[in-house]
């Protein structure tokens, strides 16, 4: 799941994504040194490899550190969650998927995306304000539309 | 935690409906075993390559370099020559041995 999201949730780039990761473990081009941390390695790794081949795709932009959240527009669903998370940006969109998905800590998604703890946390904090705003947004639009 | 609840539903929505996708599983490791039947199998290929790519030895044919030429009388008392090959010479008797016995 982590992979697919990375991948802006792209199936099949997802999928070899994945392989790819697996044969970077298997080859041991990617050791565990600590076990404690096996969960955040092996997120790192699969973030590390989709970063690699969305830039080989030409698919990776780099947004400006002022980025402002896309306004929802009228046709989005309420059960199109892949939709509601894609409008965050980048950072705040994969440490909320890590805490709030995958059940991480603040401080294993700083590990993971390799930022300080701080970063982090306001990257978390932005995030979910913007994520619940998206939320009633797109369910005041769908009470208004029935 | 109040604050949260909203994005918890959405996220346990989100894993429902993720629930059908289907994820590639790790693949099971089985280095030890390959080890061992990579260089089994490249010898047994070679044994094989070697037994039946090699030419056949030629088969040799010797050719006679003995001809054997004996004068045979019939019950007629006729005389015939009768001429044999052979590769090699059973028993040979000198054209002038009679010489020594016969003198």
């Amino acid at each position: 799941m982590w992979a697919r999201q990375c991948c802006s949730f792209q199936d099949e780039t997802a999928k070899d994504v994945l392989q790819q990761s697996y044969l970077k473990i298997l080859e041991g081009r990617a050791k565990l040194k600590d076990e404690s941390k096996a969960k955040t390695w092996l997120f790192s790794i699969i973030r590390y490899t989709a970063i690699d081949e969305l830039k080989k795709a030409g698919k990776v932009v780099s947004l400006p550190t002022t980025y402002e959240l896309v306004e929802i527009c009228e046709e989005t669903d309420f059960t199109d969650y892949e939709a509601i998370i894609n409008r965050l940006p980048e950072m705040q969109r994969e440490v909320i998927l890590m805490v709030f998905y995958h059940q991480m800590t603040i401080a294993e998604s700083a590990e993971t995306l390799q930022i300080g703890l701080g970063t982090a946390r306001t990257h978390y904090e932005r995030g979910k304000k913007k994520l619940k705003e998206m939320i009633t947004k797109v369910q005041i639009q769908q009470e208004n539309g029935r | 935690m109040e604050d949260s609840e909203q994005i918890n539903r959405f996220f346990a929505e989100m894993k429902k409906q993720d629930e059908q996708l289907e994820i590639p599983a790790f693949p099971a490791v089985k280095t030890r075993k390959i080890s061992l039947w990579i260089p089994a199998g490249i010898a047994a290929s070679a044994a094989f390559t070697i037994l039946f790519m090699r030419e056949p030895a030629p088969v040799e044919h010797v050719s006679p370099e003995v001809v054997i030429i004996t004068l045979q009388e019939d019950e007629n008392q006729n005389q015939h020559f009768i001429i044999e090959e052979s590769t090699f010479l059973e028993t040979w008797e000198s054209p002038t041995s009679s010489l020594l016995t016969d003198y």
